[in-house]
């Protein structure tokens, strides 16, 4: 069995990626604060904990008052994409949660405040990235060199832009076709009354997933009013959700191809990983 | 029924996104991912043609409300 002198980083890497990754997941850039890459810590805990403010500065940290009454409680905002930033979202589930008794009136940018709190969230998940790529590279691998963090956010921001940044074009234009166009129909048959968080919480999470175009056409037709029956509004639904879950794959392939343009997974092993895999396997024979 | 085609055709375009997807998360080579393709379209069509079957079935049956 292994013990917790196993979690001790190995001689020639940075530091335990999983605790890298854990310590961004809480605060963003104390990771590579861990890792000895201070500045880097700094100015990426500036801007995604910036962004998170900003954003609950916007919305008066009203975010959260879009969910429908019967769907709130103590893990409903864990579902948000916001929870990509775990310790800003503990801070406003603490700080602001559900409002009080009495409702008030949503401020006028509370809109775009809760699209960059989400925003946060989802920039914090490629640094989550980009810590546990550096914590397995060597101490002497050049600084600075390109990790799987960048196509990540790449594919991300516009589905399919990863994989060409990578060189897989064929794979790039197929991916953005797919689901950007799938986007695009939902919003149409649903005549753009997708795109409302207020109205679709979790469903406007999961298109957020398809980054750019979803947000352009949030802009462009987020705020039109619904005045009449939409006969396939919940198929609409189903289609943008779906591209934006469906880019997340893309997410993975994309860290996936980065590795195997480069050679493989970092030749340092994650302790913490080896640590689970030994007790799934101790498991396994005692079952 | 008036919509059935409209729905069967959304059905079809979403499976169709679903399963390119699904085939290149599966296959990094993109020339194996796209040959794959339409085999695995069939295959996800007759898995939810049965579900759909399984579905019917019971609503007829145990999970009658008449």
């Amino acid at each position: 069995m292994s013990s917790f002198s196993d979690l001790k980083p190995r001689a020639q890497s940075r530091g335990v990626p999983s605790v890298a990754t854990l310590l961004t997941w809480f605060m963003p850039g104390a990771g590579h604060f861990y890792l000895g890459r201070a500045g880097f810590g700094i100015l990426a805990f500036v801007i995604v904990q910036g962004l998170y403010l900003l954003g609950l500065s916007l919305s008066d940290g009203m975010g959260f008052q879009f969910l429908q009454e019967e769907l709130r409680g103590t893990f409903s905002p864990g579902l948000a994409p916001e929870a990509g930033n775990l310790g800003a979202l503990i801070y406003h589930v603490q700080t602001y949660g559900f409002g009080g008794i009495d409702p008030q009136p949503f401020p006028a940018h509370v809109v775009l405040g809760s699209t960059l709190t989400a925003i946060s969230g989802i920039l914090n998940v490629c640094l989550m990235c980009h810590a546990h790529y550096e914590a397995r590279v060597s101490k002497d691998a050049v600084s600075g060199k390109l990790t799987p963090a960048l196509p990540v956010f790449l594919s991300w921001l516009v589905p399919g832009l990863g994989h060409f940044f990578m060189g897989r074009r064929l794979r790039g234009i197929l991916i953005f076709m797919a689901l950007v166009g799938c986007l695009v129909l939902g919003t149409v048959l649903a005549d753009s009354s997708n795109l409302s968080r207020e109205r679709h919480y979790y469903y406007w999470g999961g298109q957020l997933m398809a980054g750019l175009p979803a947000m352009l056409l949030q802009v462009a037709w987020g705020a039109k009013q619904v005045v009449t029956r939409i006969p396939y509004a919940e198929a609409g639904l189903v289609f943008g959700s779906v591209a934006g879950l469906l880019n997340i794959l893309m997410m993975i392939d994309v860290y996936r191809e980065f590795l195997m343009q480069n050679g493989g997974e970092p030749t340092e092993p994650d302790p913490m990983e080896d640590a689970a895999s030994k007790v799934i396997g101790a498991a396994r024979i005692l079952s | 029924m008036d919509d059935l085609p409209i729905h069967l055709t959304l059905f079809l375009i979403l499976s169709g996104v679903i399963v390119l997807i699904g085939t290149f998360y599966s296959e990094p080579d993109d020339a194996k991912a796209l040959r794959a393709f339409p085999k695995k379209l069939v295959t996800f069509f007759v898995g939810c043609g049965i579900l759909a079957a399984v579905i019917l079935l019971m609503e007829v049956t145990v999970a009658s409300v008449k």
